[in-house]
């Protein structure tokens, strides 16, 4: 009897041979997994600039001889951990950039006390990313600042932009950042104005828990957590994969709560009535035109994002006011265009060749 | 070496991967209909109602075991957060004296680098 064509018989046995030592792998590793924590994350020196409830402002420290003369601040997505930026030495966003010779501040989010489910977009657009860039000039004696927002962090740094269009923000740079709210078709969805209480929701819990936000992201990809656990355990004797696994499971898993009167406004101004989209958005009063941004603007989007869609984020460049704007679209999803193996060669020296002449 | 089309151990790697493709799109399929979210919507009510009546209850519940409630562990929080905060406006102080003494130091007391550098184009490709 022929073998199928392209089966080497003769590579049977090693093959055998290799999935017995795996298996036997699988099982002392598995027995590893489940007694040890994983690697440490977020472990960049840094000085916890400002912390006031749910904002903490830090400094990472310098691990260059000479700095770029702006100073960068990150401010990250209020459902999750800035420590995505931060994972292992090798891995993290923030020390490659300090490498890079930039000085690197961060607008990070803790979960917000039941005492602070009364914050509003306001809180977070007037007050607290314009108080971290006011400690940032403080502390870097520099009056002008760049800022990198990821996912919804780009969200506020836009509005912020658009409030405070004379200054001081410098570069703006944002990562899968969404403004047509209409094209996040299942989160849109799952909040239809018909069917989603949004009042009722916030009113008995007061911040929308974090649970309901890990499952609203799981729902996109039902199947996806499931199968990377058969994924995991087929790699589990794969030191590596296992390390990259737990670092991303969980940081994925750590999802923040949203405070109640904040969700109330990205429901019904966001998501019901696009009024970022529509230029029809303020905060405290205050009109939040994206043509008001003038300064120079980097977008940089996932060409397999399941989160932000590229059709909810790519009308942002059209619409900024900016003469200097770019939008740079690169392999990878949500997640992987800023942290892990993908970002560290595509995302990263993009940024830092955009970033490093205008940070001057 | 084996060909991927007849390895086992890729062809389940494969299937696993088409399974969770065509679940996922099936799946988004049917979140993206009206029913779904009523669905979806009306059961999220009925938790969010749950979850408040149970909090209430486990007010009162440790009220009758002499135990601090979550208004008395929130005042105390609230209480060293406003430490910290003073701990922090204290630190930001001593290094602002520090910077308008002349001296760049963070707040781990080390000099700051100078804020000089170029970008790699023009200091001739050195980064």
């Amino acid at each position: 009897m022929n073998a199928p064509a392209g089966l080497d018989l003769a590579s049977i046995p090693e093959r055998i041979q290799s999935e017995v030592q795996r298996a036997i792998q699988r099982s002392i590793k598995g027995v590893e997994y489940f007694s040890t924590s994983g690697p440490s994350l977020g472990s960049t020196p840094k000085d916890v600039l400002h912390s006031r409830g749910t904002m903490s402002l830090y400094h990472y420290r310098p691990m260059s001889d000479e700095i770029y003369r702006i100073p960068v601040l990150i401010v990250m997505a209020t459902t999750n951990r800035g420590y995505i930026l931060d994972l292992v030495p090798g891995q993290s966003f923030i020390e490659f950039l300090l490498k890079r010779g930039y000085d690197v501040y961060m607008l990070d989010w803790s979960a917000p006390r039941p005492e602070e489910k009364s914050l509003r977009m306001e809180d977070y657009v007037l007050d607290f990313i314009p108080d971290c860039v006011r400690r940032v000039q403080a502390d870097s004696g520099e009056q002008d600042v760049s800022v990198i927002g990821y996912c919804f962090g780009g969200v506020l740094s836009l509005l912020y932009g658009a409030i405070h269009a004379d200054g001081p923000m410098k570069n703006l740079i944002c990562f899968t950042t969404p403004i047509d709210f209409r094209e996040m078709k299942l989160f849109s969805n799952f909040s239809d104005r018909r069917y989603f209480d949004v009042d009722r929701l916030v009113d008995s819990v007061g911040n929308v828990p974090p649970e309901m936000i890990l499952s609203s992201f799981e729902m996109l990809r039902p199947a996806s957590r499931t199968v990377s656990q058969i994924q995991l355990w087929e790699n589990i004797w794969n030191d590596e994969f296992v390390k990259s696994y737990r670092m991303f499971d969980r940081w994925a898993t750590d999802t923040l709560p949203l405070a109640g009167e904040y969700f109330r406004t990205i429901t019904k101004d966001l998501m019901w009535d696009n009024k970022l989209f529509n230029d029809s958005m303020s905060v405290g009063g205050r009109a939040a035109k994206l043509e008001s941004i003038k300064v120079p603007i980097l977008h940089a989007v996932a060409e397999h994002d399941h989160i932000v869609p590229y059709e909810a984020a790519k009308h942002l460049i059209a619409k900024i006011g900016s003469t200097d704007k770019e939008e740079v679209m690169l392999k990878g999803g949500h997640v992987s265009l800023v942290a892990g193996a993908n970002a560290v060669k595509r995302l990263w020296p993009k940024l830092d060749s955009w970033l490093g002449k205008r940070s001057t | 070496m084996t060909d991927k089309t007849n390895d086992p151990v890729a062809m389940w790697q494969k299937m696993v991967g088409e399974m969770e493709k065509g679940f996922n799109s099936f799946a988004n399929q049917a979140m993206s209909s009206p029913e779904f979210s009523q669905a979806m919507n009306r059961a999220g009510g009925v938790a969010a109602g749950a979850q408040k009546q149970l909090g209430e209850l486990m007010e009162k519940y440790l009220v009758t075991m002499n135990l601090p409630s979550r208004e008395q562990v929130t005042g105390l929080a609230e209480r060293l957060q406003s430490i910290e905060a003073q701990i922090g406006e204290m630190k930001s102080m001593l290094s602002q004296m520090a910077a308008n003494s002349g001296i760049s130091q963070g707040f781990d007391g080390m000099p700051r680098p100078p804020r000089t550098k170029r970008p790699p184009s023009e200091n001739g490709g050195q980064s």
